[in-house]
């Protein structure tokens, strides 16, 4: 649920943004345990990532103007948000098509690197604040050497390091149905806001307003989400600690190993 | 909420490769995991609620108002009716520009409509007043009709003739003025020369005069000079001092001549300088009055050769027209041009009245024309940079604070003998919960 709350506003905020930007926190590593780490942002200036990140770019350019076109004289919002699904939906075909292979390479080298390393996870360095292994370069390497990296002969040995797929989750039908309940409640409130903000006078009475409808948005999600977001978490920290894990994380975070806990975090939510 | 804003600038493709990558790594990754507890690894694993965490940073407050400001940008442009993108405003502008012919066509109609009323109620005015005179004869309206049909031949005919006339005086009166401003011209500038030629010959009698008015000044002088000189027992030095004297004398009077031969030169290069402008100023008058003079001429003849078409055909000015017949009597005919004066100045009163409505109309279409093309279009224009702006300052200010929180984590780990920290876990575990002593550590920055 909080994984599509995400997307959505990383949608609106940045529709013209592409590439694999990342925050990279300083991280200094104590290698003493079997988390390992890989920096995507140093991954994507690799030269087979760079190519497809053009290729994808110089498509992204054109869509986007058939995007402005499907938009032309549109105002209702619920076709609006299909269009802009439709054209999202064609830009991830695209990607998966140019990145699916460079991500399956690179899959491999990262387990290959994972196997000689003994790690039983590997990360998204945006998460690890503090310690475990950063293997980025040892990753690089294999890409940027000569032939396919040769896959590992074992699968990845148990993780401590959990993981779940939030868009799974969101999808079971009682917290879709609020997830649902909630976006409708928002696009509400949001064209009642833009009707008051038109009539607003001054800056004070736009201040009232943009106030008003930041508060109906927390009550209604303190009303309605926030107790299935406890009780998703609830059950996460239920199976996990069943499972014997040290924590869980979001399967966009991870990058390699770790264990899937998805399945029976559903089950317990049901 | 507060997890999808701390991320909110990096992009959603981002998620794209750890996506893939554990797509490609799911045979790998265990649905199937063993039952069997995973042992720790060797060394703690903590971890930290990033979300909190940067709530008790002290930029926070900068970072909450950034996404206020954000999300209040948003509100504000992208709803409907507030903004417009490109093919609103053209269609808009297609609506207004509709609009706007139809006033046009609609004004055309009215002025047509109100011509040709005004014209009938002329006609049947005329015709009455014909009728009316006539007595026993062809009926009023009989008589309007008839010479209707002829008179715009007869126009026609009248006119190219009428029009030929005025040609030919034109050109004949634009040639007379030519001529009379080159005559002019000629004339001023004889007049000029006299002047400087009259002054020149009184300054030269006056350096004359000046001349012997010296001579005979000195003349005394003079003569002394020149008997001493004819006197034979001067000695040579004597005579040579009488000799300088003289020639001093001839000096001083030829130096006068000479300064006023200079002064009277300069009086005469100003007067021919003065002269010269006058000249110029007066024949720029002269023939402005005279091109006055022609134009109201030709104006004057344009005046009386339409007047002599009225008076020949009766050619009315209220479009459909009502030929006022010829060959009627001279009293009649001024009840009719009189009669045709009042309904053509009724009309040009009517017509006045919606040729404005429909200026106005212009005016307001063409204001709303502004408005939308550009009003609109600037705002939805200004709100998109400023939202790339804060979107920018904001993804800076939340990095450099999500560093400064993994410095302060890191020395909190040290401490507590913990080897790996992450951010961002979905649910708590056996993992060590280091969010409270980052906290402390965090919030001391404030002081």
């Amino acid at each position: 649920m909080r994984s599509s709350f995400k997307h959505r506003l990383a949608i609106a905020l940045g529709a013209t943004l592409l590439g694999f930007t990342t925050f990279a926190p300083a991280t200094l590593a104590a290698d003493v345990t079997d988390i390992g780490y890989v920096d995507q942002a140093a991954l994507s200036n690799i030269p087979s990532f760079i190519s497809a990140n053009r290729q994808l770019a110089a498509y992204k350019s054109g869509l986007d103007r058939q995007f402005v076109q499907a938009m032309h004289g549109v105002h209702d919002q619920n076709t609006q948000a299909r269009i802009a699904q439709e054209f999202q939906n064609k830009l991830a075909v695209r990607q998966r098509d140019l990145f699916g292979p460079i991500f399956a390479r690179a899959q491999v080298a990262i387990a290959s690197v994972a196997s000689s390393k003994n790690l039983s996870v590997v990360m998204d360095k945006r998460i690890v604040i503090y310690g475990g292994q950063d293997v980025t370069s040892n990753v690089a390497d294999l890409l940027n050497g000569p032939g396919d990296p040769i896959p590992p002969v074992n699968t990845p040995p148990p993780s401590s390091v959990g993981f779940v797929d939030q868009t799974q989750i969101d999808a079971i039908p009682k917290l879709k149905a609020a997830n649902d309940d909630f976006q409708k409640f928002q696009a509400d409130e949001q064209a009642a806001a833009q009707t008051k903000l038109k009539a607003a006078k001054n800056d004070a009475d736009r201040q009232a307003v943009l106030k008003d409808y930041q508060s109906a948005l927390a009550d209604k999600q303190k009303q309605e989400i926030q107790p299935l977001v406890d009780q998703t978490r609830d059950a996460i920290a239920g199976v996990a600690k069943k499972r014997g894990l040290l924590l869980v994380i979001d399967r966009s975070n991870l990058i390699y190993g770790g264990t899937d806990i998805t399945s029976d975090v559903t089950s317990a939510l049901k | 909420m507060s997890r999808a804003r701390s991320n909110s600038a990096a992009p959603a493709f981002v998620a794209g490769f750890a996506f893939l990558a554990l797509s490609a790594c799911a045979g790998h990754s265990p649905d199937a995991a063993p039952d069997a507890t995973p042992q720790a690894a060797d060394g703690r694993v903590g971890y930290v609620r990033m979300e909190e965490l940067v709530k008790v940073h002290p930029l926070y407050s900068q970072l909450a108002h950034l996404d206020e400001d954000m999300q209040a940008l948003q509100l504000q442009s992208v709803g409907p009716n507030v903004a417009h993108n490109g093919a609103d405003i053209a269609a808009a502008e297609r609506s207004l520009q509709r609009e706007l012919d139809a006033a046009a066509d609609r004004t055309k109609k009215i002025l047509g409509q109100k011509q040709a009323e005004y014209a009938q109620r002329e006609q049947a005015a005329i015709a009455a007043a014909i009728g009316a005179t006539s007595g026993t004869g062809p009926s009023g309206a009989g008589i309007a009709g008839n010479v209707a049909r002829d008179a715009r031949a007869q126009q026609l005919d009248a006119e190219r003739l009428a029009q030929a006339n005025f040609d030919a005086y034109r050109r004949q009166v634009a040639e007379q003025s030519n001529a009379a401003a080159a005559s002019l011209q000629e004339s001023l500038a004889e007049r000029a020369t006299r002047t400087l030629r009259a002054k020149a010959e009184e300054l030269t009698k006056s350096e004359a005069d000046f001349a012997l008015q010296q001579v005979t000044e000195d003349a005394p002088e003079r003569l002394s000079l020149r008997t001493k000189l004819s006197n034979l027992a001067l000695d040579d030095d004597s005579r040579s001092d009488v000799k300088k004297q003289l020639d001093a004398l001839d000096a001083k009077e030829a130096d006068a001549l000479g300064a006023m031969k200079n002064r009277d030169a300069q009086t005469l290069a100003v007067l021919r300088e003065k002269l010269h402008a006058s000249t110029q100023a007066e024949l720029t008058t002269a023939v402005a009055a005279l091109r006055k003079r022609t134009i109201a001429k030709i104006d004057a003849r344009g005046l009386a050769t339409r007047e002599q078409l009225v008076a020949q055909l009766g050619v009315p000015q209220t479009g459909a027209g009502v030929a006022i017949p010829n060959g009627i009597a001279p009293n009649m005919r001024a009840k009719l041009q009189a009669l045709h004066a009042s309904y053509q100045k009724q009309f040009d009163a009517d017509a006045e009245q919606t040729i404005a409505r429909f200026q106005k109309t212009r005016a307001d279409l063409t204001d709303r024309f502004r408005k939308i093309a550009g009003v609109d279009a600037d705002a939805q224009a200004s709100a998109n940079r400023q939202l790339g702006v804060l979107a920018k300052q904001r993804g800076d200010l939340y990095s450099e604070m999500v560093a400064q929180i993994g410095r302060e984590v890191k020395m909190v780990a040290q401490k507590r003998g913990i080897d790996v920290v992450v951010s961002d876990v979905v649910a708590p575990a056996g993992g060590v919960d280091l969010t409270a002593d980052a906290e402390k550590d965090i919030e001391s920055l404030h002081e």
